[in-house]
């Protein structure tokens, strides 16, 4: 491992542990923006997972060793995904660190765990959670693989931090058919992150929820791990998105001065994001659950054609 | 050089929106957001003859970005718009024969057939180079368009979304006459298209735009203005 990765490292991880709290207050500011109310806050979910940090660890009764390493699994898993995913700085890849199959299996490990704790608890509300949680995830599985073999074609590698370099040196969307894997990412981002069409981040309602219903019985500063998880894959999903569509500015040497203005111009875009994310969100409706499949259709459909078109244009 | 590289990126650009319309009209329930999407794959067409104005400079090209302009983005979305606002009905939930997400996959195996076949018909073009394959590609997608716009005609129920199908089915044959130029048969067989959805339009507009066709010939029977209805009581 070289000194320039550990840098990176260090870097990339304190960038997107502080950032991904601010990008989940601002979405829910968005959406009480467009409900009329004024909303809490920016800076709510800092507070809140302070608080939490703070706060008791209580288990169910039933609950056993899968409730106690839950959410340090979770965190660990989504910390190391985190790797792979340049936020402001580029570099050269180390060992496996990058590949995007690897990136996949991590997300769905977190995901793994959390199905478990939510039945591990014993409450009526956790099971359903998990079921439906795997239910989803099973039929997405296939379109997200899709969706980042597309990415795979368009940059003519299986890593994620050579295709950010790539597009971070051309500073331009690299390909047209990158707009159509923009709209299939978008997709998988409402979905992995239980956004309104699939879930609903802001009930406890029992016919409703699915990521809540999993985290019910995590409490104290195991519920604080489990909502910064949630928010740093948010973020990442996000920062895949926006630093291969929208690249320019990406620092690509480890000067103070170009990581500071990345940084900046990360956190402007992220906004920007957070601002479409939250809007999406307050124009759609809840689907029914045998609906969504039409929904991740769309992400196969433009994924599928960008494969087609890379592959014979 | 840099010129083709740029009206290359261009294209493809305009090609990838047109898909995304052609994707969006296939599954969009809202009969609003239809009309507008039409709208807007009709202005992507605009200017896509803009473009290859811009690159071959045949003043054809100008006068059917000007036509499309002012037929297709403007008056008809705006007929289109000014009845459904009279109507009640907002949405098209209904479906023959294919859901909106079957559809989209039968659309995907569509494109991949439509490519194989042209890219032996197209064999010289695609010999130019660089020149040859946005053209080619334009033809593909003006193809699947047409085919895009067949199915949404047969899988929809409701008149108003079927015409909305022609109207895509003519966007795709556009596109097609666009790249694949100078046939005489291709102007030809726009003018009938248009004269169809013409009669279409009118015909629909003032009885049954708010229903489906079997309601439709209902309503002609109650209007007697259906022939086998003569006999009845």
């Amino acid at each position: 491992m070289t000194a320039d990765f550990l840098l990176y490292g260090v870097i990339n991880t304190l960038c997107v542990v502080l950032i991904s709290p601010l990008f989940v207050s601002l979405v829910k500011k968005v959406k009480a923006w467009s409900q009329g109310r004024q909303g809490p806050s920016v800076f709510q979910t800092y507070y809140t997972l302070a608080k939490l940090l703070k706060k008791e660890v209580i288990y169910s009764r039933n609950a056993s060793w899968i409730m106690r390493i839950t959410p340090w699994a979770c965190i660990s898993a989504i910390l190391v995904a985190s790797l792979f995913v340049p936020l402001v700085v580029v570099t050269e890849p180390v060992g496996g660190i990058g590949n995007i199959i690897l990136f996949l299996y991590l997300l769905v490990l977190a995901r793994f765990f959390m199905a478990l704790s939510g039945l591990d608890a014993g409450s009526a509300f956790g099971g359903m959670g998990s079921s439906r949680e795997m239910s989803i995830s099973a039929v997405i599985e296939p379109t997200t693989i899709i969706v980042f073999a597309a990415l795979a074609f368009v940059f003519k590698s299986l890593n994620l931090i050579d295709m950010v370099t790539v597009a971070a040196a051309a500073g331009i969307p690299v390909s047209p058919t990158l707009i159509l894997i923009g709209i299939s990412l978008f997709i998988i981002l409402i979905v992995e992150t239980s956004r309104i069409p699939v879930d609903n981040p802001e009930t406890h309602l029992e016919l409703t929820m699915i990521h809540e219903g999993m985290i019910l019985e995590q409490s104290g500063r195991n519920l604080a791990l489990m909502e910064l998880s949630a928010a740093i894959k948010q973020t990442l999903l996000m920062a895949l998105l926006i630093n291969l569509l929208i690249p320019w500015g990406l620092a690509t040497t480890f000067s103070f001065a170009a990581i500071a203005v990345a940084l900046c111009l990360f956190a402007a875009k992220g906004a920007i994001l957070a601002l479409v994310i939250g809007l999406f969100e307050s124009s759609m409706s809840k689907m029914r659950f045998f609906r969504l499949p039409s929904l991740f259709m769309m992400a196969f459909f433009f994924s599928t054609l960008t494969i087609i078109i890379e592959v014979f244009a | 050089m840099t010129d083709s590289v740029f009206f290359d990126g261009i294209i493809k650009i305009l090609f990838v929106c047109v898909i995304i319309t052609a994707a969006y009209i296939i599954t969009t329930k809202n009969l609003i957001t239809l009309v507008r999407v039409y709208a807007l794959q009709s202005l992507t067409l605009v200017c896509i003859a803009l473009a290859l104005y811009w690159y071959e400079g045949a003043a054809i090209l100008l006068a059917i970005a000007l036509i499309t302009l002012v037929f297709k983005v403007i008056v008809i979305p705006y007929f289109i718009t000014t009845v459904q606002e009279k109507i009640r009905i907002k949405r098209d939930i209904e479906f023959h024969f294919l859901s909106p997400t079957s559809s989209l996959l039968l659309s995907l195996g569509l494109m991949l057939l439509v490519y194989i076949t042209l890219s032996r018909i197209f064999q010289d073009t695609l010999a130019k180079g660089s020149i040859g394959t946005p053209l080619f590609f334009g033809a593909v997608i003006g193809i699947s368009l047409v085919l895009m716009g067949m199915m949404v005609t047969f899988s929809r129920k409701k008149a108003i979304t079927k015409v909305l199908g022609y109207l895509s089915m003519e966007n795709g044959v556009l596109l097609f006459g666009l790249f694949a130029t100078e046939l005489p048969f291709i102007i030809e067989f726009l003018i009938i298209i248009d004269l169809v959805i013409l009669i279409l339009l009118t015909t629909i507009l003032t009885v049954g735009i708010d229903s489906t066709l079997e309601e439709y010939h209902n309503r002609l029977h109650r209007f007697y203005l259906w022939e086998e209805q003569e006999e009845a009581p």
